[in-house]
């Protein structure tokens, strides 16, 4: 029954769109005028100013978590790199005491800058 | 850790196929196995859908060119327009992580994205891209990415080590998130059916809470799946475009 139906506007709509194609004038093929409306609209779209529809879905467990791992990653690293420069260099403790704060400011600003926004990573602007 | 089935089990990998090279442990393992079958799901998925091409697409073609249309507005968005001809890179990397995601929530199948090993692999190619990247556009003016413009010179000794180790978290942060989201969310799906079997007649309860946590596990694969690749597009804009 649903399938009479959409065969049946199927048809209407195919019925209608002889009509229009006999009706207006410019290209006979409708499938070229919706290519040349469609390259028409392509670049404005493209220039268009964001729609709020990119911030994901966030909830603030998922945020916590973000933050979180931002800091505890600069942490590992600034550790790593404390760690490493200590063992090519010879300066057992300092290197890694060093690291261990620059990491730690590092994780305070990456976490800084994820509170400002996912959409908006990186430096500030 | 204690008991016969540990909810830490079900990250094992097992050799499939025991294959050496030289002193390199190169075995066919579960974990390369399930990496195998999303790579062909997404090709079939995305060949079948283009093959058979009409105006009005069908299911499958719709699922393409949903998921094409997606990640084409991510780049466009974040990047840019010049972004465009990371496109392909973006797109496999996407539709990557989200297989291997979702194909961990399907019974007896084996969540690769679960394994830092994977994740960190991703993301320090993702990394040594977006450097090279940096590198080849801006050349050595890429160094001025480190110093925050405006700030004072005599800062420089203290801010540029924070803004080099933060460069250098990238790749860790960003492979933790994602396998640490995918590794606590199938342990805690774990752990609630272990409870099952040790409440008895109250197991009723955790399989609700089960039902509940899988639907949440299938938005997190979707959302990491997302939050990977827009960290991706945003290291690339930020690579391309420096300040």
């Amino acid at each position: 029954m649903v399938r009479g139906a959409s065969a049946g506007a199927g048809r209407s709509a195919s019925s209608s769109s002889t009509l229009s194609r006999m009706s207006e004038g410019g290209p006979s093929d409708p499938l070229a005028r919706l290519g040349e409306r469609l390259s028409r609209a392509r670049p404005e779209q493209g220039r268009k100013p964001s729609v709020g529809g990119e911030e994901p879905p966030s909830s603030s467990i998922g945020f916590g978590f973000r933050i979180g791992i931002e800091l505890l990653a600069s942490l590992l690293v600034g550790l790593a790199l404390g760690w490493l420069i200590d063992r090519w260099l010879g300066t057992r403790p300092w290197g890694l005491i060093v690291f261990f704060f620059i990491g730690a400011a590092a994780g305070m600003l990456n976490a800084f800058r994820a509170a400002q926004g996912l959409g908006r990573s990186g430096r500030p602007q | 850790m204690a008991g016969p089935k540990s909810p830490l089990e079900q990250f094992t990998i097992e050799r499939l196929i025991p294959l050496h090279l030289g002193s390199v442990d190169v075995s066919y393992t579960n974990s390369a196995l399930l990496m195998t079958v999303a790579v062909v799901l997404i090709t079939l998925l995305l060949v079948g859908a283009t093959r058979r091409a009409s105006l009005v697409p069908g299911r499958l073609q719709s699922v393409a060119e949903l998921s094409y249309e997606f990640i084409a507005g991510m780049v466009q968005e974040n990047i840019g327009h010049e972004g465009i001809e990371f496109f392909p890179l973006v797109f496999s990397i996407f539709m990557f992580v989200l297989f291997g995601n979702m194909l961990g929530l399907i019974p007896f199948g084996y969540t690769f994205t679960s394994q830092i090993i994977v994740t960190f692999a991703l993301s320090i190619f993702v990394f040594a891209l977006v450097t090279l990247v940096a590198f080849i556009r801006h050349g050595i003016h890429f160094f001025s990415f480190f110093f925050p413009p405006g700030a004072p010179v005599f800062m420089a000794p203290i801010l540029v080590p924070i803004e080099i180790v933060s460069y250098l978290s990238r790749p860790v942060s960003l492979s933790i998130r994602l396998f640490a989201n995918m590794m606590a969310g199938h342990t805690m799906m774990a752990v609630f059916a272990g409870f099952t079997i040790t409440l008895g007649v109250f197991g009723f309860f955790p399989i609700g809470v089960n039902v509940a946590l899988y639907g949440l596990e299938v938005i997190v694969t979707a959302l990491q799946a997302y939050v990977f690749t827009i960290l991706t597009c945003l290291y690339l804009r930020d690579a391309i475009h420096l300040h």
